[in-house]
């Protein structure tokens, strides 16, 4: 059967009702921002499930090392990034070519232009088709910075960098996915 | 009755015909940026109930397991 996506968000809503009230505020709060970051840097839901689980447990049993100095959305993704790259170093890697080629970028024909999608069937599949042919730096930096709660700088330090480096990447990580994703067609 | 019977079938295929350049028309879209289409499918992208299920047990799970001298300091 068929589930609608209001249908599947009231079943959420139902469901994270069961957690402990020191967690369920922050599953509602963040666990879709969680769960699109692992679905899209893992590229596989079964995996972005198990992740999604095990960075909201490790958040319930570290939650008194939480002492707000970031926002409860960086925090979670701090432990949700490191999770997912350990989930990809272990197999994700070993499977799947990396595709950081700096000529191969400089050679997709993407630009700043808008994206125009014809067909919104299988834009999710699309989406992540042009995802995993990104440096894994790249894709995590779009994810990270399409949230709206993240500035540069916030993403910045939750990859190790300036605002500036973001910045500088991002050009060429939006040119890339541009034209990666013009090929999905 | 007949032509009222046309008339009406004429405007329920004006209608049906509208309806589909409506819905071809609603499923083209045109993103600004990278992250605009990005937000766009976060927000089409629900996530599992199961998650939450799974979550409950397993705090439930560590919960039991924990000493009892454990539970007094927490």
């Amino acid at each position: 059967m068929n589930q609608t996506c209001a249908e599947v968000h009231s079943s959420a809503a139902a469901e994270s009702q069961l957690l402990p009230a020191e967690i369920s505020a922050l599953y509602d709060a963040h666990s879709r921002a969680i769960y699109y970051l692992a679905l899209r840097f893992l590229g596989d839901a079964h995996k972005a499930e198990d992740a999604t689980h095990d960075v909201f447990l490790k958040a319930l049993r570290n939650i008194k090392q939480f002492r707000g100095d970031s926002s409860a959305r960086t925090w979670l993704y701090r432990i949700a990034i490191n999770h997912c790259k350990n989930v990809r170093s272990a197999w994700h890697d070993r499977h799947v070519l990396p595709s950081s080629d700096n000529e191969f970028i400089e050679r997709l024909p993407g630009g700043d232009s808008p994206l125009h999608i014809l067909e919104t069937k299988e834009l999710g599949e699309r989406i992540q088709r042009a995802l995993d042919g990104l440096p894994a730096e790249y894709r995590l930096l779009l994810l990270l910075v399409s949230d709206q709660e993240l500035s540069y700088q916030e993403a910045g330090a939750l990859t190790g960098q300036s605002a500036d480096a973001v910045r500088g990447k991002l050009f060429r990580a939006r040119k890339a996915f541009a034209g990666l994703f013009a090929k999905t067609e | 009755m007949k032509p009222q019977n046309k008339l009406s079938t004429g405007r329920h295929q004006e209608q049906a015909a509208g309806e589909q350049t409506a819905a071809a028309n609603s499923s083209a879209l045109e993103f600004q940026s990278v992250e605009e289409l990005l937000r766009h499918d976060a927000a089409q992208t629900a996530v599992p109930p199961e998650i939450a299920r799974r979550l409950s047990q397993s705090i439930a799970q560590s919960r039991s397991r924990r000493p009892w001298w454990r539970k007094l300091l927490d």
